[in-house]
């Protein structure tokens, strides 16, 4: 994958329920590679690519545009922002980091209780979302109300960048890196009809999947994902669940979906057959996409193709290059196949 | 304020985690070289920088302006399997802040770091409630223990990450604004004066180790000064913060502080000159030491008259602190209107 259509996707802002920007952005790129698509009222952006041949199974790949974000609720007479999450955000990632809100672009810093004023029994503690506030530098709500209002939305600051050895670091890697992977198969030359899922809303709970089922009635979904990777210090090799720089993750059972067993072997099968670096996740927990598609409409079978990440939903998730490319070959070679037998 | 604006971005583009201020030095002494105001730029041997504006009138009175260089971070105290660090804080810094946030780890060449977070499926029901030490945390780097470990070692030091930009207005945020703030606002002051028309040499000492533990001391100790403008950061009120701090706002102007360790004289005159000159300031009081340089350089050879002027700022000793430029703006021209009006009589 070209690194810098990762960043530029990466970079946009645009959380549950305000994914225009990345909807064109992603149009714009695959408007001349001679498919159709369409964008239904809820604004899931659906594609198709006509290919050489048609197999008897409708199949779709899926990402969501969507990352988590912040919604603005008040605005006190100081000028500070009060506010929610959009989607699961974990308290203690959230204190002191800068925010840059959808439309005006401002910035903002999401603050706490200094140190200094924290009481003995406070330190070392994080208070919940809705005790920090947003910052924007107004000196009041007047001045405040000229640049934002309630119902604004705010997402980590952008700041993609190379990390490490061979990683990249950025906020909404979850799911941008999905929808990178689903541009490149729409430019490609795909061996069979194909349809693809843009998604919205995924991280207030698989809210444009839910739509797309409908819509689509695809007879396979296969999910390009990223899931959290555990391999961090202190954690036991059993409680992982999938490994950065360990290749693509197959998942068989997570929080909410359990996917067919056919479906996977036959992912299992093509990782092997491809020599594709490949991971299963070893932990039940999280969940995707891929539970809106097995249960939706009249139930799709269900594959999920997850690139592994660290630290997932903060400003800074961390993936790996290697297994970003494992996840893009694994489906491109998916898309090779005629789905027979699933 | 634009002048200004400039200074900040170029001081807080340069590290300094205390103990390890002469990473600074090449580019502060370059920049303070660049200004062209000063005749003798050096350093101490506990590496603060100090520069010299002489007025050229013999047995001429100095007055000192501090401000410190060093910032807050961490020190690297065991490297791990898998590319991760372990770290001690340097200075006082919340653990509340640190997850997922981005440091810069200053070793043979400045690599980048992520303070880890603990995945949501490995936490057990109220853990995000629970206190955190920094001792509990760690900084991924992304990168192999034995390439790691030709590029840092224990006692690598390491700070925070966050580009010096603009907010509404003439709100700013940034990564070391403590103290670096300060030392914008003296280096303007000094600009606002024409030395040539002084009755007083000026000693401009941007100071090491006030984060762990007041070595401005030992500059006062250098300089012999006959007095001393002490200029940091203090936190300005926001929300949750107790009553008694509701008079210190970012954006009403330079804060003049009262305390045993300062002279009453000399803090009676700088309220003076501030209201007759429309200079915007607000009062505040620090009944013990103040947590400052001032307490060591008032100290110093037997004991140097100080003033303490203070911008106020939210969020200290985060990677997103907030000040106003006017409030730095008004410190600047302060401690100018200050100079002459005393010129260390």
């Amino acid at each position: 994958m070209d690194i810098r259509l990762l960043k530029k996707y990466c970079d946009i802002l645009g959380p549950s329920g305000m994914e225009d920007e990345v909807r064109e952005a992603i149009i714009a790129d695959i408007k001349d590679s001679g498919c159709e698509y369409s964008v239904d009222p809820a604004g899931n952006l659906l594609v198709f690519k006509k290919g050489r041949k048609r197999r008897d199974k409708t199949v779709l790949f899926a990402a969501h545009m969507d990352e988590v974000g912040f919604m603005v609720k008040h605005i006190d007479e100081d000028g500070y922002l009060w506010f929610g999450s959009v989607g699961g955000v974990d308290r203690r990632v959230v204190s002191g980091r800068r925010v840059a809100f959808c439309r005006s672009g401002v910035t903002g810093v999401i603050a706490s209780k200094a140190i200094h004023m924290q009481t003995n029994e406070e330190r070392g503690k994080c208070e919940p979302i809705t005790d920090m506030n947003i910052d924007i530098g107004a000196a009041n709500r007047e001045e405040a109300l000229q640049s934002v209002n309630v119902g604004d939305c705010a997402v980590f600051a952008p700041d993609f960048e190379p990390f490490g050895e061979g990683l990249v670091r950025s906020k909404a890697l979850d799911d941008r890196f999905g929808c990178a992977v689903l541009v490149d198969m729409i430019n490609g030359d795909p061996e069979y009809d194909t349809h693809f899922a843009f998604n919205t809303c995924e991280e207030v709970g698989c809210v444009g999947a839910s739509q797309t089922v409908f819509n689509t009635r695809p007879d396979v979904a296969v999910i390009i994902e990223s899931t959290t990777a555990g391999d961090v210090l202190g954690t036991p090799k059993t409680q992982c669940a999938c490994e950065v720089g360990g290749g693509a993750v197959i998942s068989f059972m997570d929080g909410a979906t359990l996917y067919n067993k056919k479906a996977v072997a036959y992912a299992v099968e093509t990782a092997e057959k491809n020599g594709i670096k490949w991971q299963y996740k070893n932990v039940i927990a999280g969940g995707n996409e891929a539970r809106s598609y097995q249960r939706g409409a009249a139930g799709a079978k269900v594959i999920a193709v997850s690139a592994p990440a660290r630290y997932i939903h903060t400003a800074s998730d961390v993936l790996h290059t290697g297994d970003i490319d494992a996840v893009e070959r694994l489906a491109f070679a998916l898309n090779e196949r005629s789905f027979e037998n699933v | 304020m634009d002048k200004l604006y400039e200074i900040i971005e170029k001081l807080t583009s340069v590290p300094g985690v205390s103990g390890f201020e002469h990473a600074a030095f090449a580019a502060v002494r370059e920049f303070l070289a660049s200004t062209e105001i000063f005749d003798e730029i050096y350093t101490t041997p506990v590496s603060s920088i100090c520069a010299l504006m002489r007025c050229g009138k013999k047995n001429a009175p100095l007055v000192m302006c501090d401000a410190h260089l060093d910032t807050v971070g961490f020190l690297v105290t065991e490297i791990c399997e898998g590319g991760f660090l372990r770290v001690a804080p340097v200075g006082g810094i919340a653990p509340k802040i640190l997850q997922a946030s981005v440091v810069n780890i200053y070793g043979k060449r400045t690599i980048t770091g992520v303070f880890g977070s603990k995945p949501p499926h490995l936490q057990a029901p109220g853990e995000a409630e629970k206190k955190t030490e920094i001792s509990d945390l760690f900084i991924d780097t992304g990168t192999s223990v034995e390439r790691l470990k030709e590029i840092i070692r224990v006692g690598t030091p390491v700070g925070f990450r966050g580009k010096t930009e603009k907010l509404l207005g003439t709100r700013v945020v940034g990564t070391y604004l403590d103290d670096r703030l300060c030392a914008a606002a003296t280096i303007r002051a000094l600009m606002m004066l024409d030395k040539k028309q002084l009755g007083c040499d000026v000693a401009f000492s941007f100071s090491a180790r006030e984060e762990t533990g007041n070595a401005a001391a030992t500059v006062a100790f250098g300089l012999e000064p006959d007095m001393a403008i002490v200029s940091d950061v203090t936190n300005a009120f926001v929300p949750g913060a107790h009553k008694s701090r509701e008079g210190v706002k970012v954006g009403n102007g330079v804060d003049i502080c009262y305390s045993p360790m300062t002279s009453r004289r000399l803090t009676d005159l700088a309220v003076k000159t501030a209201k007759e000159n429309g200079v915007k300031y607000q009062l505040s009081a620090s009944p013990g030491r103040t947590g400052t340089n001032t307490e060591g350089i008032s100290s110093a050879r037997g004991a140097i008259p100080s003033v303490l002027f203070s911008i106020p700022l939210k969020n200290m000793h985060t990677a997103s602190e907030i000040c106003d430029l006017k409030d730095v703006y008004e410190t600047a021209r302060l401690i100018s209107l200050f100079i002459k009006e005393t010129e260390a009589r």
